[in-house]
């Protein structure tokens, strides 16, 4: 495995707190940055290091803070995305929960850069034990004056507010979070006006991951070019990979971006559980189109994946065997888009609600070939069409799953196997609504 | 968006003592927020953890401190699946039913725990003791199959496992 920098501290015991945290390295860049440097020496620094959103979306970091107009009038807000929900993604949870400190750090430097004095993170409300280190670890740093009037004694002020969700996926969408964050129900806005400009209160303001802000003590501590050498071009750093699924090794693996998805897989997730095939993964997280067995030689950054018809997203890898059954699957995509929809534009709220029933048809053994075109009308009317990009999310599970694994779908539905899958789940008592 | 818990159609408690004792701890989080109404969801984790529900009464009472309406504070109530609105057991089970705990037998899992209980999607146990929802990824997908039960991860579940953890909760 390749050096440990945003899990450095995740295996050492109690390291959420600041007095292992602070011997280990804990705002010791931070404490050189602030004052120090000009705020656009270190936006300059993060633009210079291609680091890229760790969200999802993969849009350049030095470039979104740029966005902040100049000398506002208004206060600006820094807000971290921590409502981790991407099916297949499990990192963020690993930072919150085994080293806050190095989070509220790359808060102290980023805040600075923008100009903003006050952040919140926003966490996912089920993350009980990662929201109780992270608040004490918040609490900590404000009784040290990491945190308050004075950061480090240099005159520049900086507020930190621990905000918990309350269980829906769309709020990690980050004008859904914005919403949610002011007391609304979690309905994403139109764009533009992006955040930057009218994002938080009407003020301006930048969202970024927990694991994006995690890097940016390390390239201000090492350096753009160090930065920039640790990942393939374009696309800095490492990355924490969440490998979920029928893999010897399931975990969180920190590795440069753009390492091969073979690699991922065989040599660090110790291959397919107990030898078998493999049939097809997810390269990140639910809402990436599947890839087959024969896909898999693509470099796992922002480019590679995107040049292979589906995308790095959340970096959350969910691996299948052979003896997977893919109608099984887009069901069970499918429940989680039609549950998770916000339900703020119809053919979103209309589209996944219709794709599930026809797939649980199909999986119940009652559908027919023709439902699987009418699967893919539904997803083509779904793409593009609405306020966010969740829609899209749903639909290429269906498209990718369905186009690529045709055969076996209508295999499936002539055979009328489904009515045995029925019977077996209705006498286990197991089929989840 | 998630298990909604049925609306009660028992009459509620009166709330007032517990909420009166919550009346300090509002204030303070009120205070963090810029914004009087950003406190909402935090208001309704303080009073649910208090009171085990949401009430009219104690959506009334986040609106008071919020400075928004009932309305507001009941839309937002609906929205969130982790607000719930009648009783739910001394022990909430969020039982994840997503992709990569499918993959690692959370069908079966399921069905061994609503067998064990008695109970489906969304019941609760006689006694009050569990309730059961069926839960979209709760991020813990390299420790699969998961369930949260109350405020804590149990992972790697077998069904020997889930009758220990159930088993030994009071
Ligand atoms: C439906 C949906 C869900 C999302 N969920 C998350 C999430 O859980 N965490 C996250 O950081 N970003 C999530 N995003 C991406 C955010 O909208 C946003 O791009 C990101 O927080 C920006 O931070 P970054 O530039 O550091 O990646 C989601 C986007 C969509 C459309
Ligand atoms: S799929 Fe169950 S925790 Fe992610």
């Amino acid at each position: 495995m390749s050096e440990a920098i945003l899990s450095r501290n995740f295996n050492i015991p109690d390291a959420h707190k600041l007095s292992v945290a602070e011997p280990r390295g804990a705002y010791e860049t931070a404490r050189k940055v602030i004052g120090a440097l000009k705020p656009e020496e270190v936006t300059n620094t993060v633009l210079a290091s291609n680091l890229r959103g760790l969200g999802g979306a993969g849009f350049p970091t030095g470039k979104k803070w740029q966005f902040i107009p100049k000398d506002s009038k208004k206060p600006v807000y820094l807000v971290i995305n921590a409502d981790e929900g991407e099916p297949g993604t499990c990192k963020d949870r690993y930072i919150l929960e085994k080293d806050p400190h190095q989070l509220i750090e790359g808060i102290l430097i980023s805040a600075y850069a923008i100009g903003s004095h006050k952040a919140y993170i926003y966490i996912r409300g089920e993350y009980v034990l990662p929201y109780r280190n992270l608040q004490s670890a918040v609490d900590e740093a404000y009784a040290k004056g990491y945190l308050g009037k004075s950061v480090f004694g240099s005159g520049y002020a900086m507020d930190l507010v621990v905000h918990r969700g309350a269980g829906a996926y769309i709020c990690g969408e980050e004008t859904s979070l914005l919403n949610s964050l002011e007391g609304k129900r979690g309905y994403p806005r139109l764009k533009p006006p992006f955040p930057a400009i009218v994002g938080l209160f009407g003020c301006p303001t930048i969202i970024n991951n927990v694991e994006t802000i995690a890097c940016v003590p390390h390239i201000l501590k090492n350096g753009a070019a160090w930065f920039t050498a640790l990942g393939s071009p374009g696309n800095g750093g490492t990355h924490l990979f969440s490998v979920s699924g029928h893999v010897e090794k399931p975990g969180v693996y920190e590795l440069p971006m753009g390492v091969p998805l073979r690699d991922l897989i065989y040599k660090y997730a110790g291959g397919v559980k107990g030898g078998r095939a493999l049939k097809a993964v997810i390269p990140g997280g639910m809402s990436a189109k599947i890839l087959k067995a024969d896909e898999i030689d693509v470099k796992m950054d922002y480019d590679g994946l995107k040049a292979a018809g589906t995308m790095l997203g959340s970096a959350g890898v969910m691996v299948m065997d052979e003896t997977v059954c893919m109608v099984k699957m887009l069901y069970y995509a499918t429940k989680f888009f039609s549950h998770e929809s916000c339900g703020q534009c119809s053919p979103c709220r209309e589209g996944t609600g219709w794709a599930h029933k026809l797939v649980t048809r199909i999986y119940r053994g009652e559908g027919s070939v023709k439902d699987l075109d009418t699967l893919l009308t539904i997803a083509r009317n779904m793409e593009g069409r609405t306020i966010c990009v969740f829609a899209d999310a749903a639909a290429w599970p269906i498209q990718s799953y369905i186009t690529k694994f045709r055969a076996e779908f209508e295999d499936y539905i002539v055979s009328g196997r489904g009515k045995a899958v029925a019977a077996e789940l209705e006498a286990a008592g197991a089929h989840a609504h | 968006m998630g298990y909604k818990g049925k609306a009660c159609d028992k009459p509620a408690p009166d709330f007032s003592s517990k909420l009166k004792a919550l009346d300090a701890q509002a204030e303070l989080i009120v205070a963090k927020y810029d914004q009087k109404s950003a406190a909402t969801l935090t208001l309704l984790h303080l009073a649910q953890d208090a009171c085990g529900y949401v009430t009219p009464e104690i959506e009334q009472w986040v609106a008071r401190w919020a400075d928004v309406t009932p309305v507001h504070v009941h839309g937002v109530v609906t929205f969130y699946s982790m607000y719930h609105q009648a009783p739910v057991g001394r022990h909430h089970i969020r039982f994840c039913t997503t992709t990569s705990c499918v993959l690692n037998g959370s069908e079966d899992l399921l069905g061994h725990v609503k067998k064990k209980l008695g109970i489906q999607n969304g019941g609760v146990t006689p006694d009050g003791k569990y309730s059961l929802e069926e839960s979209e990824c709760l991020c813990a997908c390299d420790q699969a199959p998961v369930m949260q039960v109350g405020d804590d991860y149990h992972s790697q579940l077998t069904a020997k496992k889930i009758d220990r953890i159930l088993d030994g909760l009071k």
